[in-house]
């Protein structure tokens, strides 16, 4: 028989090890427990400390010693419950007696794969410099060479098309009572094109977000419509679409998104004969900006009954979507029949778009969907774009900058003369540093017809907490402290979807300022300045040259 | 000023075109100056397209009245000063009244863009049209009175951009554009002023303007001023039509900040559109109310009750102390302490027999202690508590009465410590037990082997005679064979084997036949037969326990040097070790044995060494003898009997325990007996059996921090040490052999009650929020209970709990 070991301490992490470090101070703490309480993480616990004081309190050394053991609040070593942080403790304490601090000299990837398990996680690329976007500065400033248009006194008019524009040649026009119409009876495929706000909301998906997070975008989105003027649109994400919204008159403002897992389209398929209006788009999803090459996951602790039941599956199971298509085995096939299967479902009436993620082969997607009549455009996700749940490693590592992808596919567009016909939809990292509007007006100059945007917007308009420090980043985990990315409802019920709403129309109609105080001076008020290049420059000549723009010191 | 001359009545000609020849600008302007400050009052200028006709004159005590005609240039008039009065002939250019400062500009014409643009004072009176632009950026000075702009006609568009004072008027008359007399998108930026209107419009920047009705004061102030401009502009015809009816007029007016902070604010809020949303097109309870029952109300972060992330749950022995975990009968030391500290040393005493019958004899002199070496004080503070000697206390406590016979019959054979446990067991519980023992008295190998250094005999005669005292019968000198065993297997309900093993394992080498067993060693010295060693040097074949008990009883016996070799390290552990030790054992290893010269008395080894050893004794181990069990009872090759874990043998009736069924430690014995008997008992009362042991708490739910101390106080004691005690820092002296009723007390204190809840009342304080509370119970215990409204699931309950029975669940 063996004697009974000591345990090891041995190996334990120091704190210095960890991201963020909790800064917690005795003086103000009345262990009131709420930080403690609100931690989604547990990496802040009570427990108990000893202190000892040697004194003397006489005039002659008279040693005294005082002990005594007091609670306090601490942060845990276990890197499976590292401060990630989210400050969610410093939100809640009344006294200011605690905060997560930023740990520059950090470790956290050394030990992150405790068990072999590589790290997942949400959020994006945990890259806190500037993204090329916001290095791009407009540097046309139109005073007396061109009109001047004034962005608070002009009427403006910033729309987009979605869908394949027929260049004037090729459209089946006749004169009908002294205005030009389509001819009804030519035997012409004229493809569907949307008007819509040159910015929209990125694909987001029912089970990734929590139902109140979805509906308050849902919500903001059909204001936004009908109070506001701005046909802002949003696309769903894989995982489908509540049944109630798809019989509504408001799915003309929603792109139906169809990804490798095909989840909750039985549902969309059965609700067709029921629907008012037809969607705004389809977008096909192979690709995402955020983990390229990864498909869609979503663990089995958020497959709740409200997941199982839109998206059509049993509940708690890990639903993971492929990472390509099944049964799609060369590009021409894999999307002219997608596209083809999606177009008929609404008889050619909706325009259908593939979204890749930001790659050196886009070209390649893009020369196939410019010879496809019913290509309605292509998104493309840059490395910059979020996600709920991927390896760190696909998010840190994998995947291409947006700016130079779309610069090319654009030029690429220009070289054949179809830059007007085949919209470009631009994503990932839009809005990165705040700059949302400028941003998207970068993409547009640079050749994108719209331009998508998803993080930034949970950011804005419900407080996500997080960054490229890394901070909070638990989407993956179903623990989001603001309760946006998680279907727990003690979490979601902490998020009031009508506020989302409205802070969604706030950021909407502020961007929609910035955009005319961008587009004004460059005396564009009624068309957007797509690929108008020569307004943009950079203060790196790398980017700049590598862009075609102009270089500017 | 004085050098001028006394103004002329007549009226000065000014050509701007001499011979054919048009006149510069500048040479104009320089021309009209001269001539107002050569005294002209009166001027008539004859326009060839010269800019900035009449501005810029300055004020005079009598007006400066300037007719102009012929083509006008742009900005007549401007930075026109007060007493400047222009009259033109026709029609004007761009920007009439630029800035104008207080002149009266009369055009009998139209005005084209930009007309009084940016005026801050004086008039412009036009007879027809204004083009785009007009009357933007005027202004208010207050200073001054405001400037007035009226137009008979209508206006161009984008008309008062950025009006920020001033009147305009626009009458409306004949308009060119009759559906729209103020143009596109008049008033953008528009932030001061008033423009009265009459006619048709087409909208307004509403951003910046309301249209209202004339006030009474509007149209006093209208009718007063309108007369002196339809005089100006010779159509003085007009003001019966034009003041005839003030429904004619409207006026617009620039909305205050709070009117303009007043439309920002959306007509429909986002929760109201929002909610009639929900209730009217998607549905009530919005998009996804078919999927979500329950309250849907906003949470706060802080929540109680059911709305809790966690919650805590007291889970007060939820966990075994490593003590009793580690104790293969599971003796539970924590039970004790608490009684002790309940002033109840007594039961505390009492309580350990209904583990053990062998307490003092085990616990308090022969066993290693896998208690104490677990004991979470030993590992993580100081010292483990002295449970070996709370053992001892034991010795002379009396038996506790057996239950009420239940007429079930077991049998036991072998009397040593596992079939006592059985037997003592299954006789309190009231069975009728049965034991048989080859030998003529009980014990075992603790009589037979344990040298008497380490277990004086009078302790385990003393506990002996006390499990005698509770109804066994027991058979000595009753060897079982096959005949006898099928006789007491016919008898009995049950069997338990406990023969041990007494069968010396052999290792044959050349001259092994030369050499004694450990055993029959042993069992010799206890028996008073032990060879004579005086000045001999002793070799053991083997370097574990026993092979150190033997040591220690050959030093006994007169050695003169005792080797015990291995041929790997020494097993040997504990007490016989340092027992050996202490004597001067020698231990060698790794050797392995070549062959043992009788003659010579040397042992040889493998490597070629070799040693004297005048006597070699082998302790490699015994096994059972057990060729009284029949073949329906499997063994194993080396013949220990095969048990599963429960210590049942292939016959359903026979149990088998103890060194019988593999080697182990007296304690092991006793607690497989105790095991054992505690399935017996239940098939035999058809009872449920609980697993009695539950899993080890983890370490790190003990707070230690509370028991950590600096090695000294302020006396130079250790915390929690009296100078009475102070042999061992942290720990109570036990080291001397002595232990009082003050060191028992001082022991229970150090306990830190692993798992098992000490009633502190850390708790009940640390809690913020009171929600925790001590409910005492009739009889004498208590629990703590958490009040779920109050709990808002901080932890700090869990955090503060010495002992780590509280525990934080997920509250899902």
């Amino acid at each position: 028989m063996e004697p009974v070991k000591r345990p090891d301490k041995n190996h334990q992490l120091t704190l210095k090890e960890f991201p963020y470090i909790i800064r917690w101070r005795d003086d103000r703490c009345t262990r009131c427990g709420r930080c403690t309480a609100v931690c989604p993480v547990k990496a802040v616990v009570p427990g108990v400390r000893v202190e000892r004081v040697v004194s003397s309190e006489g005039t002659t050394p008279t040693p005294k010693v005082t002990r005594r053991v007091t609670s306090v609040v601490r942060q845990v070593n276990d890197i499976n419950r590292y401060c990630t942080g989210c400050a969610m403790c410093q939100l809640v304490c009344p006294n200011e007696a605690i905060e997560p601090e930023w740990n520059p000299a950090h470790k956290f990837l050394h030990f992150k794969n405790a068990g072999g398990d590589a790290y997942k996680r949400g959020g994006r690329r945990n890259d806190p410099g500037l993204s090329t976007l916001d290095m791009l500065k407009f540097t046309r400033i139109s005073m007396l060479t061109d009109p001047a248009l004034d962005a608070g006194r002009h009427e403006f008019h910033l729309r987009t098309y979605l869908g394949r524009i027929l260049p004037p040649k090729d459209l089946p026009l006749v004169a009908e009572g002294g205005m030009l119409a389509v001819d009804k009876n030519a035997d012409i495929f004229v493809p569907p094109v949307r008007q819509i706000y040159p910015i929209m909301i990125g694909s987001m998906s029912v089970g990734a977000l929590s139902p109140a997070m979805w509906e308050g975008l849902a919500m903001g989105v059909a204001y936004l419509n009908e109070e506001m003027g701005l046909p802002v649109v949003m696309a769903t994400g894989e995982g489908g679409m509540p049944p109630r919204l798809l019989k509504s008159r408001f799915l003309k403002y929603f792109i139906l998104q169809i990804a490798s897992g095909y989840f909750g389209w039985d549902e969309i398929i059965r609700a067709l004969p029921q629907m008012m209006e037809d969607p705004a788009a389809i977008e096909i999803k192979y690709g995402q900006g955020a983990k390229p090459g990864d498909g869609g996951l979503l663990m089995s602790y958020k497959v709740l009954k409200l997941i199982a039941s839109i998206r059509g599956v049993p509940m708690f199971v890990d639903l993971s979507s492929p990472p390509t298509h099944q049964t799609k085995y060369s590009i021409e096939e894999a999307v002219a029949k997608m596209i083809i299967s999606m177009s008929m479902a609404w008889g050619f009436r909706v325009p259908v778009y593939p979204k890749i993620s930001g790659t050196k082969t886009a070209k390649a997607v893009l020369n196939n969907l410019a010879r496809n009549p019913y290509a309605a455009g292509l998104s493309i996700d840059g490395e910059d774009g979020g996600t709920g749940a991927a390896y760190n490693v696909s998010m840190d590592k994998m995947g291409h900058p947006i700016a130079m992808n779309i610069r090319e596919c654009y030029l690429d567009l220009v070289s054949q003369g179809k830059q007007n016909e085949l919209p470009l939809i631009a994503a990932g990292g839009v809005g990165k540093k705040g700059n949302l509007a400028a941003n998207a007006a970068a993409l547009i100059m640079l050749g994108a017809s719209v331009v998508s945007v998803g993080k930034y917007l949970m950011q804005a308009t419900a407080g996500c907490l997080g960054d490229e420090m890394n901070r909070c980043n638990l989407c993956n985990t179903g623990r989001c402290p603001r309760g946006i990315t998680t279907q727990d409802p003690k979490l979601y019920r902490r998020l009031d979807s009508s506020k989302v709403a409205e802070r969604l129309v706030d950021v909407f109609k502020a961007a929609d300022t910035e955009l005319k105080k961008i587009f004004a001076p460059m005396g564009r008020s009624t068309e957007l300045p797509i690929g108008m290049s020569d307004g943009l420059a950079a203060g790196d000549k790398a980017i700049a040259d590598a862009l075609g723009i102009s270089y500017v010191c | 000023m004085s050098a001028e001359k006394k103004p002329a009545e007549k009226t000065v000609e000014i050509e701007g075109n001499v011979e054919g020849r048009r006149l510069s600008s500048k040479l104009l302007e320089e021309r009209v100056q001269k001539a107002v400050r050569d005294g002209a009052r009166r001027l008539h200028v004859t326009a060839d397209g010269q800019h900035g006709i009449g501005g810029r004159i300055w004020p005079r005590e009598t007006p400066v009245r300037i007719t102009v005609s012929g083509p006008v240039g742009q900005r007549l008039g401007s930075m026109g000063m007060e007493g400047t009065e222009i009259v033109v002939r026709g029609s004007a250019s761009d920007d009439a009244g630029w800035i104008n400062c207080g002149a009266r500009i009369t055009v009998l014409g139209d005005v084209t863009n930009g007309a009084h643009n940016a005026a801050a004072q004086g008039v412009l009176y036009v007879q027809g049209s204004a083009g785009a632009r007009s009357d933007t950026l005027t202004k208010h000075n207050p200073r001054f009175d405001p400037p007035q702009s009226w137009y008979f006609r209508d206006v161009g568009d984008s008309f008062a951009e950025f009006k920020a004072g001033g009147i305009s008027v626009v009458c409306g008359v004949t308009p060119r554009n009759p559906d729209n007399i103020l143009g596109y998108r008049p008033c953008v930026g528009m932030v001061g002023g008033v423009i009265y209107f009459r006619g048709p419009i087409m909208g307004f920047s509403a951003a910046d303007v309301r249209q209202a009705e004339l006030t009474d004061e509007d149209w006093l102030w209208l009718k007063e001023n309108l007369k002196p401009f339809l005089k100006a502009i010779e159509r003085g015809d007009h003001y019966g039509p034009l003041s005839k009816d003030k429904d004619q007029w409207r006026k617009l007016v620039a909305n205050t900040p709070a009117e303009k902070a007043a439309r920002l604010k959306r007509k429909v809020s986002v929760p109201g559109f929002a909610s009639d949303l929900r209730e009217k097109e998607v549905g009530a309870g919005g998009i996804f109310a078919p999927y979500i029952s329950g309250d849907r109300s906003i949470l706060p972060y802080i929540t109680v009750g059911e709305d809790r992330r966690n919650k805590p749950v007291w889970e007060n022995e939820k966990y075994s102390p490593p003590c009793a975990y580690n104790c293969p009968t599971h003796i539970p030391t924590q039970k004790r302490t608490a009684l002790i500290r309940a002033g109840r040393l007594r039961e505390a005493l009492e309580f350990v027999l209904e583990y053990s019958p062998l307490p003092a004899t085990v616990c308090g002199r022969i066993c290693p202690n896998l208690c104490m070496q677990s004991c979470t004080r030993g590992m993580l503070v100081d010292s483990p508590l002295n449970i070996d000697r709370l053992g001892s206390l034991s010795l002379e406590i009396k038996a506790p009465e057996p239950a009420q016979k239940t007429g079930h019959t077991v049998a036991v054979i072998g009397g040593g410590p596992g079939g006592l446990s059985a037997a003592w067991q299954l006789a309190l519980k009231g069975h009728q037990v049965d034991l048989y023992e080859a030998e003529d008295r009980l014990g075992g190998k603790l009589e037979l082997c344990i040298p008497r250094e380490r277990l004086p005999q009078e302790i385990l005669r003393k506990e002996l005679a006390r499990f005698g005292e509770i109804g066994v019968n027991v058979h000595l000198k009753a060897k079982v064979d096959r005949k006898k065993f099928t006789e007491i297997a016919g008898d009995h309900e049950v069997v338990i084997v406990a023969c041990g093993a007494h069968r010396p394992r052999e290792i044959r080498f050349p001259g092994s036949e030369n050499t004694v067993s450990a055993y029959d060693f042993l069992r010799g010295v206890n028996a008073g037969k032990g060879p004579k060693l005086k000045g001999a040097d002793v070799a053991i074949i083997g370097a574990g326990n026993v092979g150190m008990d033997v040591a220690a009883q050959a030093f006994g016996c007169g050695a003169a040097s005792v080797t015990a070799v291995d041929i790997q390290k020494p097993a040997a552990f504990g007490k016989e070790m340092d027992a050996a030790a202490r004597l001067g054992t020698k231990l060698l290893w790794p050797k392995f044995t070549e062959r043992y010269d009788g003659e010579s008395k040397t042992l040889h080894f493998k490597d070629g060494s070799s040693m004297k050893a005048d006597l070699l004794i082998t302790a490699v181990g015994e096994t059972p003898i057990v060729d009284f069990l029949p073949e329906s009872i499997d063994r194993d090759k080396n013949g220990w009997v095969r048990v599963d874990e429960l210590g049942q043998t292939t016959d359903s009736k026979v149990y088998a325990i103890g060194d019988a069924t593999r080697p182990g430690l007296v304690t092991n014995a006793i607690g497989q007996g105790r095991t054992a008997a505690g399935i017996i008992h239940a098939a035999l009362m058809q009872y449920d059996r609980m697993p009695e042991i539950k899993d080890p708490i983890p370490l790190e739910r003990i707070k230690t921090v509370y028991y950590e101390a600096s090695r000294v106080n302020g006396a130079g004691l250790a915390i929690g040490e009296s100078r009475t005690n102070r042999e061992g820092a942290g720990s109570c002296g036990a080291k001397d052999g002595s232990y009082s009723e003050q060191d028992v007390l001082a022991d229970a204190g150090r306990c830190l009650s692993c798992g098992s809840c000490r009633d502190c009342g850390m708790c009940e304080n640390a809690c913020y929020w009171g929600a925790i509370s001590r409910i005492g119970k009739p009889d004498g215990g208590f629990e703590y209970v958490v009040d779920e409204e109050k709990c808002i699931g901080c932890g700090f309950c869990a955090g503060i709990c010495p002992c780590g029975v509280w525990e934080m669940k997920e509250n899902l």
